[in-house]
């Protein structure tokens, strides 16, 4: 076995096969593909891969459902592929084990970027974690429960910080609403993205150089918030 | 027979009775006070006397009643005013004569009172019939909807015909159910057959039927008639409202076919001039007549990234175009921040060339509160508008997002360019599909942007117009800020 990270594509797409093989094998990973949903998950099992790609479009499974059944026994990053204007269907996915999304047409850059961010976490998850997220002049220290920002410590309040803590710990990887709800503000409150709204201003105004341009805790609209560090 | 049928029955005969008694009882009155004062009458003055009570009778009553009257009074006559008192024996020849003439004089005048009394309710009759076909006729004009016109019928024909009960029922359309409406003024026992039973006939064939329920009084040929008319008035009403349907579905088909013609031809050049930069760039990369390093080669590569985004674009556009004609343009409302959602659209615009030419501004105050909005629509929205705005200003201008509190539940969202202004006409007519102010060859676009943010708009509760303003052109939208009744409440701690 190679020491290259292992990518399995399922996508029905010929073309999107064929030009993920090519810049995913030159970028130095192993790509095996599948055109069907059941074929994937068989790959799947077989041969272990490190990170998952996902169309949520599939000729024979519903992409949602190879989601959840991939996530009965492995907890192998997933990253959907998925159209616009199906942001029901992406939320759908990452509420049932998806990693995280890519809104095709996609530029390159933003896959090897959601690629890294998987498979980071997924090292993450097997080892020890993180527990200091630096992201520009922002450093937020999990386990000391402290922020600063140029050195500078910041107060936050209560909530702001366990939502601050939740996005951080997730560095890269995109969050729903409602799994942010359902975590900072408890299930009962998961569909209350008005408070979810409501604090992430307030976090900006705290943390960015341009709350309305934020850099580090950015909007994905429909689906939810990512919280972006220097690579 | 039913106890209820019984009643019915001794009710009718009574009902039929009463004019008799009555005319017996004005005959027997009038015969008591020409009685107090036969002293001082003679017999020729009490037989002109009582031709009063007679005329009177058959006045009120009619023919019959005044004929029992006119008998009455003759017999009274006689028996009390004309010698030999109390018999009905006659002794004086004058006497038997000045009876007979009585008798003659009260049937001539009751012939004649009776005939013109009849005919005068003929005619009153004949007009109310004429009046209460022109109300239905005239409501009926007014009638589009087969539910609307079966109602009116049966109401009309209820109240006209003092019916129990009257039902109107069409039979089932293509695409429709039978529809059945009905108006009561009585009760009707449930399964009870109706008395009268009118089809309701074109010369296609049968539409329905009118029923109508009415124990007492029997209905009369004349009304058997005149539900007739009813039933040809509503015909004509219901063929009428079929027709104008029918014509209105064509005209919508029409316009349709027209839009998707206009459609396509916009649609198949805006979709070729990305593919022609994208196919001109990729093969002249691949050709390797562009060295692979030089500035010619990255140019080449932004135009191909940036069609493809413009490629995108237009497919949104088409796919929310299709949805708003569908009415399936459902907004997914959540709570959000204006601020983020115009940003989110800014920054994709700003990635292209093009638009790094213009500044774009953005000033939308901080404590604003949440919209109630589906955030990927009213990104399209602001796309829209946005792009617009740049193609329709000079180079290197500024295009300004602004928005504020308009009054407590709404907020006014302004983007403004410094374009030239636009006239009236256009004005108003700027969100109409495929509606260009300027010829189609020189700007780009399929013509369905700002209809789009017309549709979202709208599906959200607002209102988007365009406007002059002093220094360029402004496009302003309103947003409800309130969902289900109430803005969003949100503790800080």
């Amino acid at each position: 076995m190679s020491s290259e990270p292992h990518i399995l594509v399922i996508d029905d797409e010929p073309q999107i096969r064929r030009a993920l093989r090519t810049i995913l094998s030159a970028k130095r990973f192993r790509v095996t593909v599948a055109s069907q949903g059941e074929e994937g998950l068989a790959l799947a099992a077989a041969q272990q891969p490190d990170v998952i790609i996902l169309d949520l479009s599939l000729p024979d499974l519903d992409g949602v459902e190879v989601c959840a059944r991939l996530r009965e026994w492995t907890q192998v990053p997933i990253i959907v592929l998925s159209v616009r204007d199906s942001e029901r269907d992406k939320v759908d996915a990452l509420d049932r084990g998806a990693d995280d999304y890519l809104t095709k047409p996609f530029g390159i850059e933003e896959l090897l970027a959601r690629i890294r961010v998987a498979l980071r976490h997924s090292a993450q998850s097997q080892g020890s974690k993180r527990t200091v997220i630096q992201a520009g002049p922002i450093v937020i220290d999990l386990a000391g429960h402290t922020v600063a920002r140029d050195a500078e410590e910041i107060k936050l309040t209560a909530t702001e910080f366990k939502l601050l803590a939740y996005l951080a710990a997730n560095v890269g990887r995109v969050l729903t609403h409602s799994a942010i709800l359902t975590h900072v503000w408890g299930a009962a409150d998961a569909d209350r993205v008005e408070y979810l709204r409501v604090y992430i201003r307030q976090l900006r105004k705290k943390l960015e150089d341009d709350p309305e341009q934020p850099k580090y805790l950015v909007n994905e609209p429909g689906i939810g918030y990512r919280f972006l560090a220097d690579e | 027979m039913t106890p209820r049928s019984g009643y019915r029955f001794s009710f009718a005969f009574l009902h039929a009775l009463a004019p008799y008694l009555l005319a017996f009882l004005t005959t027997a009155l009038a015969m008591g006070l020409i009685y107090l004062v036969r002293g001082s009458l003679n017999p020729s003055i009490v037989a002109l006397l009582f031709l009063l009570p007679v005329g009177l009778c058959t006045f009120l009553w009619g023919l019959g009643p005044g004929i029992c009257a006119a008998l009455a009074a003759f017999l009274a006559f006689n028996y009390f005013f004309l010698q030999p008192y109390f018999t009905f024996l006659v002794h004086q020849t004058q006497d038997l004569l000045a009876l007979m003439v009585f008798l003659a004089v009260a049937v001539v005048i009751n012939q004649l009172l009776g005939r013109s009394r009849q005919s005068l309710r003929a005619a009153t009759a004949r007009e109310r019939e004429a009046i209460r076909l022109y109300e239905l006729s005239s409501v009926l004009a007014f009638s589009q909807e087969d539910e609307a016109i079966v109602q009116t019928i049966a109401g009309q024909a209820a109240e006209t015909f003092q019916a129990d009960r009257v039902e109107v029922a069409l039979e089932a359309v293509a695409g429709e159910r039978p529809l059945s409406r009905s108006a009561a003024g009585g009760e009707v026992p449930p399964d009870s057959e109706a008395n009268l039973l009118i089809p309701l006939e074109t010369a296609r064939g049968v539409l329905g039927e009118i029923r109508l329920w009415r124990e007492y009084p029997p209905l009369t040929a004349a009304e058997e008639r005149l539900l007739r008319t009813f039933a040809s008035q509503g015909v004509l009403a219901l063929e009428r409202a079929r027709f104008s349907k029918a014509e209105a579905r064509a005209r919508v088909l029409e316009e349709s076919d027209r839009v998707k013609s206009s459609l396509l031809s916009s649609v198949s050049h805006e979709l070729r001039s990305p593919l022609a930069t994208i196919k001109a760039a990729a093969t002249s990369l691949r050709s390797g007549e562009v060295p692979r390093e030089s500035e010619a080669a990255s140019d080449l590569l932004a135009a191909i990234e940036e069609e493809t985004d413009h490629l995108n674009q237009l497919v949104s556009n088409l796919l929310n175009m299709s949805r708003i004609e569908a009415g399936a343009l459902k907004p997914q409302r959540k709570w959000n921040l204006l601020v983020e959602i115009v940003s989110g659209a800014v920054n994709r615009l700003r990635r292209d060339r093009a638009v790094q030419q213009h500044k774009i501004e953005v000033d939308i105050p901080d404590d604003l509160p949440l919209v109630p909005v589906d955030d990927i629509q009213m990104e399209q929205v602001f796309t829209n508008l946005v792009s617009n705005s740049l193609k329709y200003s000079p180079e290197h201008s500024t295009i300004r997002v602004q928005a504020w509190h308009s009054d407590v539940n709404t907020v006014l969202v302004q983007v403004s360019n410094e374009g030239p202004p636009v006239s009236e006409e256009h004005l108003e007519r700027i969100f109409d599909k495929f509606h260009r102010i300027t010829a189609a060859d020189r700007v780009t676009g399929t013509g369905l942007g700002l209809s789009i943010c017309k549709g979202i708009v709208e599906a959200h509760g607002g209102r988007i117009w365009a406007e002059n303003l002093r220094q360029g052109f402004a496009f302003k939208f309103t947003l409800p800020l309130t969902w289900e009744g109430a803005q969003a409440r949100v503790q800080i701690e």
